[in-house]
């Protein structure tokens, strides 16, 4: 069980995590406060990424099909996973950090696996998901 | 050496920091500490300050610990002291405490007894911190988890001793004195030892919760009793 104490400061943490600090939000445009979509296995999602280059910095974004999540509370991280010429390429993100700008839910897909490791052994049109109504 | 708290180890989790990376942290509870006694070297031969921490009810205290904390127990003994003239110490006035431990001082206590100190005051723009705690017992154990020896071979010959010391004695570090070499690591009890972990930084403080998050690790069970105080070893 954990600790109620330990939640807390997740919470906390979780809360913070979500807004981005004054200076980025003004190089990039985009609101302080931030909103972590609900993610779910299977979901194509667009991850905006800061990325700090000297005292400056953009954003990146990656997108691709969720494939695993694991952690809880502030540690939870979801790995995402796309084609990039013909190689595949994942990523994990920690998705309460607060270097992470912003994260879209483009569209949610059909899957009976918690973990879809299954599509690493795929190639092509086999690794789509039936989209979820 | 700075005065500081007692409290417990409530556990580990990951707090993000200023730059947005991610850091490993400790959530420490500390006090609030009732102060209990000053100690002075006219009167002790030092300088410290006794706290206690954790309230324990009257009916499992014991007389004396009621006594050490309350200014108005009377007994016979009490009497007769005031009659002989005795200046008796000041007293908390508090309930009686769990654990009582003393923080050594260099300098005379700016604190008064009764006084309630609290991770906001006591810790206030403090970067780091040293935490005392017990580590894990685990009990007598052999020299591989104890010294970190690697072992005999599994093969070669090596018959059922694969997990031993070896040989003990050795002609080059103790020039043939027929015994073994005086602290000669050997299988025995470890853990469960007082162990000082220095200059853990101070992450976050939560006065409302009297709470201090340090990054890293800080020694023993979650629970377990940890004396806090601010670093000289910066």
């Amino acid at each position: 069980m954990r600790n109620k104490l330990i939640t807390l400061i997740e919470e906390q943490e979780k809360l913070k995590a979500g807004n981005l600090t004054k200076t980025q939000s003004e190089l990039i445009k985009m609101p302080m406060e931030r909103t972590i979509p609900k993610i779910e296995i299977g979901d194509t999602i667009d991850v905006h990424t800061w990325i700090e280059l000297g005292e400056k910095g953009r954003t990146q974004s990656f997108s691709g099909t969720v494939i695993a999540k694991k952690g809880e509370g502030t540690r939870e991280m979801i790995t995402v996973r796309r084609i990039v010429q013909g190689e595949g390429v994942e990523r994990v993100f920690p998705i309460h950090s607060p270097k992470i700008s912003k994260i879209e839910v483009k569209r949610g897909g059909v899957v009976r696996r918690a973990k879809l490791y299954y599509l690493r052994d795929r190639v092509g049109k086999a690794t789509r998901l039936r989209e979820k109504k | 050496m700075p005065l500081g708290l007692l409290g417990t180890k409530v556990g580990m989790t990951q707090v993000y920091d200023s730059n947005g990376d991610a850091a490993p942290v400790t959530v420490l509870q500390l006090g609030p500490c009732p102060v209990l006694q000053i100690r002075t070297p006219e009167r002790d031969g030092y300088h410290a300050v006794q706290v206690g921490f954790k309230d324990k009810s009257r009916k499992k205290a014991s007389r004396a610990e009621r006594g050490h904390v309350a200014s108005d127990l009377e007994s016979k003994r009490k009497k007769k002291r005031i009659n002989s003239g005795v200046v008796l110490l000041p007293k908390a006035n508090v309930e009686p405490q769990r654990f009582i431990r003393e923080f050594r001082l260099t300098k005379p206590a700016t604190v008064a007894v009764g006084e309630k100190l609290t991770v906001g005051t006591v810790f206030k723009d403090v970067k780091a911190v040293d935490v005392i705690g017990t580590t894990k017992g685990r009990g007598f154990s052999g020299v591989i988890k104890r010294w970190g020896f690697g072992g005999l071979p599994a093969a070669h010959g090596a018959k059922k001793v694969h997990r031993e010391v070896g040989s003990t004695a050795s002609l080059a570090s103790n020039r043939g004195s027929g015994r073994p070499k005086k602290g000669k690591k050997l299988p025995g009890q470890y853990g469960s030892e007082r162990v000082t972990v220095r200059n853990l930084e101070v992450i976050r403080i939560d006065e409302e919760n009297n709470l201090l998050l340090v990054r890293g690790a800080v020694p023993g069970y979650n629970n377990g009793l940890v004396m806090v105080r601010p670093t000289n070893k910066l």
